[in-house]
């Protein structure tokens, strides 16, 4: 171990642990976006917004904080919508609480805290500041299930067609054996994809969750966990420091999917079926018995999604709709842009799913000149676009409706294939529907839907005065154990102290990369790898005395007592190791966050006290010409000390 | 080596630990009728208002005290007066009876435990309906499974550490060592039942650290007595292990203060919400620490004994 060269590496661990904790006390820019509504607000209305905001900020950060907002006092112009706050320690708790408490004022999904330059290098933009769990700053807790049965049926969809030509086949007298023998096997292999394993479940929860973390992302929110709880199907998702925001919660459980599917050929036999009934009734002067007026009604009171699918498969079986046909409405605004959203007629298309929402992606909405509109454009897949030109010439004059959700938006009629790849929907959109449209189709449809199976607003478990008052104990805790190891330990207690340090910082910056959430369970998991990281030196530093006592040279004396010590120090941290890893495995919250640091901890202090203070110890007695050795107290006076 | 005699009082010490633990819990159950209940373990209402500026926490405080409903009352946030109340599924009778108590004309009927506090928190502090930022009917957050999940862990740890132990040294101090932090976990859980401590997540992060700190304490002593015990068959374990512990004294003296530096400047510190975590681990390391020289070391012996009469 006597080498210089040796220090590199624990330089170098420095280093890049500093570099990787440097976000986390560098100056940070953070992007507080104003709505874009408030620009059409009355002056005045915008004055009481602004003043607002800027009454409560002088309150909480004037004086200081040493943050600053840009502009001052004043709403920023309105191509630059957004006030630039820079400071340090700007956590996700004081971002959201800016946004809640300004909710007229700021766009809450849209603030955006801009990465440091390391963050950018190592991480791509990805943050790398320590996070904290809800248990110290609280938030919200949403747990999402998820419907395998809609799954099934929209999967029963997709296939619709082919098991039908699958059946012809097999009913079919003239069809050749073997020919029969392949669409049975397919059949066969088919029908186990409806059937849901526990494995494939968690295959679907995880696509979610991956979507899930996706939406999260793009809408900037503050450090999101999303989770998937196998016992119940569910996904759970904490939001820490949101304490209560709707906006949110239907952007994560937007189950929308974006797909094409053919119209009934014309001449439209079973939507002129419906329309005429429906004008029949009109003329008979009963406009509420109308189907349509009656399913506006659902919509407008908020049915549900349940109650929408109940009443279309009415609808079905009233007009005998064959199986290979589902009935949907097509929506679209009345007269003025300004109107609702609402189903307006019906329209009868093919059960079968003709190009869906993975075959797109790349989507854009953008404003429409010639026709005043909004319009989403997007790419296709390559296979899609393969899907789409085979679509598009085999349908001539068919209509092709665009299908969102469970809304038709429009059915044009193909005219000529389409081939290249790129295609747009243009629909009687606002703004923000053309945006959400193009999000349900770049970030991908959740694969299964979800349903709110639990929501839970979370208070911190501990309050901001035990926070601030905890941290400080705990900070003069550790100055008072570092003077006493000086004291007791002299040069060594020194060593020890500077070691704890090093290991202190390896260990944040390893939780950090490992994208760690912080709870008070965690925090008692670093407290007890400090503890064993001192005792750790304690027991070196009291086998090297022995040796000392015992007469041996100093160098000798610091080999072997490091000799010594090593396998009570293994054992002692390879046992609670074991611990620590049953508990990650089979505890729950708090254990886990607990066992998760304490495991880490363990392996930065194997690293601190068996090569690190060796190191330190090594040299300073070899190559420092230290030759006096006293790990005595200082009141204890000089008894050993021996000579080199 | 300075000789002291550590197991010359193993019975005495054995059988103290013992009562202490029996104690504990007979306290526990017959006067108290088990552990303490808290939000966290079992569930109960969670509010959180926003309190007039001249209303201070000791003001409410004062008031859960004196209506006798248990509480906990948590500062969310200062500029506002923000308080966060938990309280306990135990006191809703006496929610429900001062409900039952605000005149008809202040209050409308529910049927909802919450709403009824609800109620009952507006008439008696005078709060807007605005002010009350959110109130819920939560169910525990580390309770039921975790009691479950709780001793599978500590009966597979114990598992591990006796194999590992037994491997590495020998099946006695592996055993010894189980059977002392088993004695540490029930020692501890007989202090928070016989002081009626509320369970919550802090308890059970002390638990475990007091858990990890408790296995090192015992694998240092251990290995010391292993290290001396090294072909001196002869010789009386008892010796060994009293030259061994005299040795590592030195070290679990300074390695006990130290930590109860940190958690006694938790406790002097007044982080009121941590002070039953830090009281609780103080009482951790003084029970690791004495497990690990007066439990651990005479099982081992008494172990020791039994089998040398066995094959005597």
């Amino acid at each position: 171990m006597q080498s210089y060269r040796l220090l590199l590496l624990p330089f170098f661990i420095l280093v890049v642990s500093f570099t990787i904790l440097y976000p986390n006390f560098a100056d940070r820019t953070l992007k507080v976006v104003v709505r874009e509504d408030v620009y059409s607000l009355p002056e005045a209305e915008q004055k009481t917004l602004v003043s607002g905001l800027f009454d409560r900020w002088e309150k909480d950060y004037g004086k200081s904080s040493g943050w600053t907002i840009e502009p001052k006092g004043t709403l920023p112009p309105k191509e630059n919508p957004f006030y630039t706050v820079k400071g340090r320690f700007i956590t996700s708790a004081k971002i959201n609480q800016i946004s809640q408490e300004n909710q007229g004022l700021v766009n809450e999904s849209k603030n955006k805290l801009e990465p440091t330059w390391i963050e950018n290098m190592i991480r791509g933009g990805k943050s790398l500041s320590i996070k904290l769990g809800l248990d110290l700053q609280g938030g919200m807790r949403v747990v999402l299930k998820g419907d395998f049965e809609d799954y099934t049926s929209k999967l029963r969809d997709l296939y619709a067609k082919e098991i039908a030509e699958l059946n012809l086949t097999l009913n079919n007298q003239a069809a050749k054996p073997e020919e029969k023998e392949k669409a049975k096997n397919r059949l066969s292999e088919i029908e186990s994809s409806f059937d849901l394993s526990p494995m494939r479940k968690i295959v679907e929860l995880e696509k979610a969750k991956m979507i899930i973390d996706n939406r999260l992302t793009t809408q900037n929110l503050t450090e999101p966990q999303v989770r998937i709880q196998k016992e119940q199907d569910a996904i759970e998702v904490s939001l820490p420091g949101v304490s209560n925001s709707a906006a949110i919660l239907e952007i994560l459980q937007n189950t929308e999917t974006v797909e094409y599917r053919l119209e009934e050929p014309n001449p439209f036999t079973f939507k002129s079926q419906i329309a005429e009934n429906e004008r029949r009734m009109m003329d008979l002067g009963q406009r509420e018995k109308t189907d349509i007026y009656l399913f506006q009604e659902l919509v407008k009171n908020k049915a549900g999604k349940k109650a929408q699918d109940e009443f279309l498969a009415e609808l079905e079986r009233k007009y005998n709709i064959p199986k290979d046909y589902k009935v949907y409405a097509m929506w679209a605004r009345g007269n003025s842009a300004k109107s609702t959203l609402l189903p307006r007629s019906f329209v009868v298309l093919e059960r079968k799913i003709a190009l869906s929402g993975n075959d797109m992606t790349n989507a854009q909405p953008s404003y429409n000149s010639n026709s005043y509109g909004w319009m989403v454009s997007f790419t296709l897949t390559p296979n899609g676009a393969e899907k789409f030109f085979d679509l598009t010439s085999e349908n001539r004059g068919r209509n092709l409706a665009i299908v969102w959700g469970d809304k038709v938006i429009s059915n044009p009629v193909i005219n000529d294939p389409i081939a290249g790849g790129r295609a747009e929907i243009s629909g009687s959109f606002s703004e923000q529907e053309a945006i959400r449209l193009a999000n349900v189709i770049s970030e991908g449809a959740l694969p299964i839907p979800l349903s709110v199976l639990e929501m839970r607003f979370i208070g911190p478990t501990l309050g901001i005065e035990s926070i601030e008052v905890g941290v400080k104990a705990v900070a003069i805790g550790f100055f008072l154990v570092m003077v006493y190891m000086i004291f007791y330990y002299r040069l060594g207690g020194f060593i020890a102290d500077l070691s704890l340090l090093v290991n202190i910082i390896i260990l944040a910056a390893l939780l950090t990369l490992m994208d760690f959430t912080l709870t008070l369970p965690g925090i008692a998991g670093i407290i007890l790898t400090a503890g064993m990281a001192v005792d750790a030196n304690v027991i070196i530093y009291e086998r090297i005395r022995e040796e000392i006592e015992e007469g041996r040279a100093l160098s000798i004396a610091v080999t072997r007592g490091f000799e010594n010590a090593f396998w009570t120090i293994m054992d002692a941290n390879v046992t609670t190791l074991i611990a620590g890893i049953l508990m990650i495995r089979l505890g729950n919250g708090p254990i886990k966050g607990f066992a998760i640091t304490l495991c880490w901890g363990i392996v930065t202090t194997l690293f601190t006290s068996l090569f690190l203070s060796r190191l330190f110890m090594e040299l300073s007695v070899n190559r420092m010409g230290i030759h006096h050795l006293n790990l005595r107290p200082f009141f204890f006076g000089k008894k050993e000390g021996n000579h080199a | 080596m300075r000789n002291i005699n550590f197991t010359k009082y193993k019975y005495f010490t054995l059988s103290f630990s013992f009562l202490a633990i029996v104690f504990g819990f007979v306290v526990t159950f017959s006067k108290y009728g088990g552990f303490a209940h808290s939000l966290d373990f079992n569930g109960g209402l969670r509010t959180v208002v926003e309190l007039p500026k001249d209303k201070t926490r000791t003001d409410i405080e004062t008031y859960f005290q004196s209506k006798q409903i248990e509480a906990v009352v948590i500062l969310l946030e200062k500029e506002k007066n923000i308080y966060q109340l938990d309280i306990g599924l135990g006191s809703l009778p006496t929610i429900e009876a001062l409900y039952k108590e605000i005149p008809e004309d202040k209050r409308e009927s529910s049927t909802s435990a919450i709403d009824r506090f609800v109620q009952l928190l507006r008439f008696e502090f005078n709060l807007p309906k605005e002010k009350v930022l959110s109130a819920d009917q939560v169910g525990a957050v580390v309770g039921g499974e975790l009691t479950e999940v709780g001793i599978t862990l500590l009966l597979t740890t114990l598992a591990i550490i006796l194999l590992y132990l037994s491997i590495r040294s020998q099946f006695k101090f592996a055993l010894a060592s189980a059977i002392a932090l088993v004695h540490d976990i029930l020692m501890t859980l007989a202090l928070i039942g016989f002081l009626q401590i509320k369970p919550s997540v802090p308890i059970i992060a002390a638990l475990l650290t007091l858990l990890g700190y408790s296995i090192n304490d015992k694998i240092v002593v251990f290995d010391r007595i292993r290290e001396n015990a090294h072909g001196k068959d002869n010789l009386a374990l008892s010796n060994i292990i009293n030259v061994s512990i005299a040795q590592t004294l030195g070290r679990t003296i300074n390695t006990s203060f130290t930590t109860m530096i940190s958690v006694v400047a938790i406790i002097v510190g007044g982080a009121a919400e941590l002070y039953d975590f830090a009281f609780v681990l103080l009482f951790g390391v003084i029970v690791g620490t004495y497990s690990s020289i007066y439990i651990a070391a005479p099982i081992s012996e008494i172990y020791d004994q039994l089998r040398k009469k066995k094959f005597a």
